[in-house]
């Protein structure tokens, strides 16, 4: 299996090349005009003409599988594990919808509307209920992505490669520092699609990554393929009930990475009881921080440590009276200093 | 009057020698010179004296690593639940300082930080990572992982990492 997108390279026109520097000229033109402008209200929003350019592309992207029809199969790859999905994804008057239904193992379908996911579980008749935006595979970014360019060097590849029949440029994300792994992107050249996405080890190696293996893009997706060959009627829907809370007042000190904002904290039932999570990302990798009762009984051997699959990274630690887990798609390193820095000072009088 | 005084001063003396060592050090009672000159005296003269700096300059105090806030709060633990103060004299600045002190320690005592990881009874090194071949397989890890996909399940190349078979 070929893993890189090594393809057939492309001679730039000449016209393309000028544009391309009258664009740059044009570019820092308006730079200037506009530091001119704002310097008096520098904390003022910046100008929309200074988006960093590795941004616009990934907003790009982002627009592409958010607005375009689209369906096709992908197949993820994890450490040694690989799993395929059907996607359909459709723009309607009511906005999105989207349907992933697994084709490996357990029967498994996320039916989404706009904000809202369902995924059924048909070995369980069950319906979970998801209120949020959950966008995956082929979108990208988390959040705004804001902090995108000031953590990862922007590398456009020369050449084209191909996925899934279609033409794609490769884009490269690296880090800048080791508290995230870097990403090679391929986006189709004609929608800006993304069809491919591996993640890099530091030394540059593939850790895990997502191909589109067909897809078909544009008005010939039949909507008929966003129904669900599963009948829901008789089901139990159970929907994630999730409080916000604030960490920091209530004792927690836990240090981010560089780079990384968080997204959210909330407080959420799960398996082993009422559990707190907290969320940070730096744009396009994300971290979750779970703390909840110390508790003998669930010491799963698996979190003796860390653990580590593919990207994804797990560890655990105990401080005072509670288990903290922190895991996410970044390097071991990462999770371990926040499980081991993290302090907690209850407040007097708890 | 005069011996009431003394004796009182001895009884004090005799439970905690150091306690009028500090209040000498505050300027009140009769320092008793002779009682200073030996090794151990002059260690507690001069390390009461450093305290009396410390408190009174924080540039001069450096700030303890977690674990030693670890081993403080274990061996507050691990102390008597009830304990009477003994009733002192009317407390100097210096007593103040050194009740200041103890408060910054029952503060530290309650800073909780990561346990240290160890493998296995009696073994101190830390554990080793364990790689498996997917992280959904297990039934506690799916839990988190379905917890994080939820919020976070926007990254390509994190979001099919949940959809195993649960």
């Amino acid at each position: 299996m070929a893993m890189g997108f090594s393809g057939a390279s492309t001679k730039s026109l000449p016209s393309q090349a000028l544009n391309h520097h009258g664009a740059w000229v044009y570019r820092v033109m308006l730079l200037a005009l506009a530091c001119a402008l704002v310097q008096p209200a520098w904390s003022a929003e910046p100008p929309k003409a200074v988006v960093d350019p590795a941004l616009a592309m990934l907003q790009k992207i982002q627009d592409a599988a958010r607005k375009l029809d689209y369906s096709g199969v992908y197949t993820y790859q994890q450490g040694g594990m690989m799993v395929s999905s059907r996607i359909v994804h459709l723009v309607d008057g009511t906005g999105e919808r989207e349907r992933i239904e697994m084709l490996d193992g357990a029967p498994r379908e996320y039916l989404r509307h706009n904000e809202t996911t369902q995924c059924l579980l048909p070995e369980k008749k069950t319906v979970l209920v998801e209120r949020r935006r959950g966008d995956r595979f082929p979108a990208l970014i988390l959040g705004e992505g804001k902090a995108i360019p000031e953590n990862y060097h922007f590398n456009q590849k020369s050449g084209l490669s191909r996925i899934a029949g279609r033409e794609c440029s490769v884009i490269e994300l690296l880090p800048k520092d080791g508290h995230r792994y870097g990403y090679r992107l391929c986006a189709d050249t004609k929608t800006s699609l993304l069809l491919k996405a591996q993640t890099l080890g530091p030394q540059g190696g593939v850790i895990d990554q997502i191909s589109f293996n067909s897809i078909q893009i544009g008005e010939k997706v039949p909507s008929a393929q966003l129904a669900s060959s599963w009948n829901t009627k008789s089901w139990e829907v159970i929907e994630t009930v999730m409080t916000p809370i604030d960490l920091t007042k209530s004792g927690w000190r836990i240090p981010f990475p560089a780079g990384y904002q968080a997204v959210t904290q909330v407080s959420r039932p799960m398996k082993r009881g009422q559990v707190n999570q907290l969320v940070i990302t730096d744009g396009l990798a994300a971290i979750s921080v779970f703390i909840e009762p110390y508790d003998t009984e669930r010491n799963s051997p698996l979190f003796n440590g860390a653990v580590s699959s593919g990207a994804m990274n797990i560890f655990r630690t105990r401080i005072g009276e509670h288990w903290l887990t922190a895991l996410g798609e970044v390097p071991p390193e990462t999770v371990r200093d926040i499980a081991e820095h993290t302090e907690y000072v209850p407040l007097p009088g708890r | 009057m005069q011996a009431d005084r003394h004796a009182r001063q001895d009884t004090e003396e005799q439970a905690s020698w150091e306690a009028s060592v500090s209040t000498w050090i505050d300027g009140e009672g009769e320092i008793r010179p002779e009682e200073l000159d030996t090794p151990y005296g002059r260690q507690v003269w001069d390390t009461y004296h450093l305290i009396g700096d410390v408190l009174r300059n924080q540039d001069l105090a450096i700030k303890p690593s977690d674990f030693f806030y670890a081993r403080v709060s274990k061996a507050i633990d691990a102390e008597p639940h009830i304990v009477a103060p003994r009733m002192l004299r009317p407390r100097g600045p210096m007593r103040l300082g050194l009740s200041g002190l103890a408060v910054a320690a029952a503060v530290a005592s309650v800073v909780w930080v990561a346990f240290p990881y160890i493998s296995g009874p009696g073994s101190t090194e830390p554990s080793s990572t364990q790689f498996i071949a997917s992280a959904g397989d297990d039934p506690g890890l799916r839990d988190y992982l379905d917890a994080h996909r939820e919020i976070a399940g926007v990254n390509p190349v994190r979001q099919a990492s949940f959809e195993v078979s649960r």
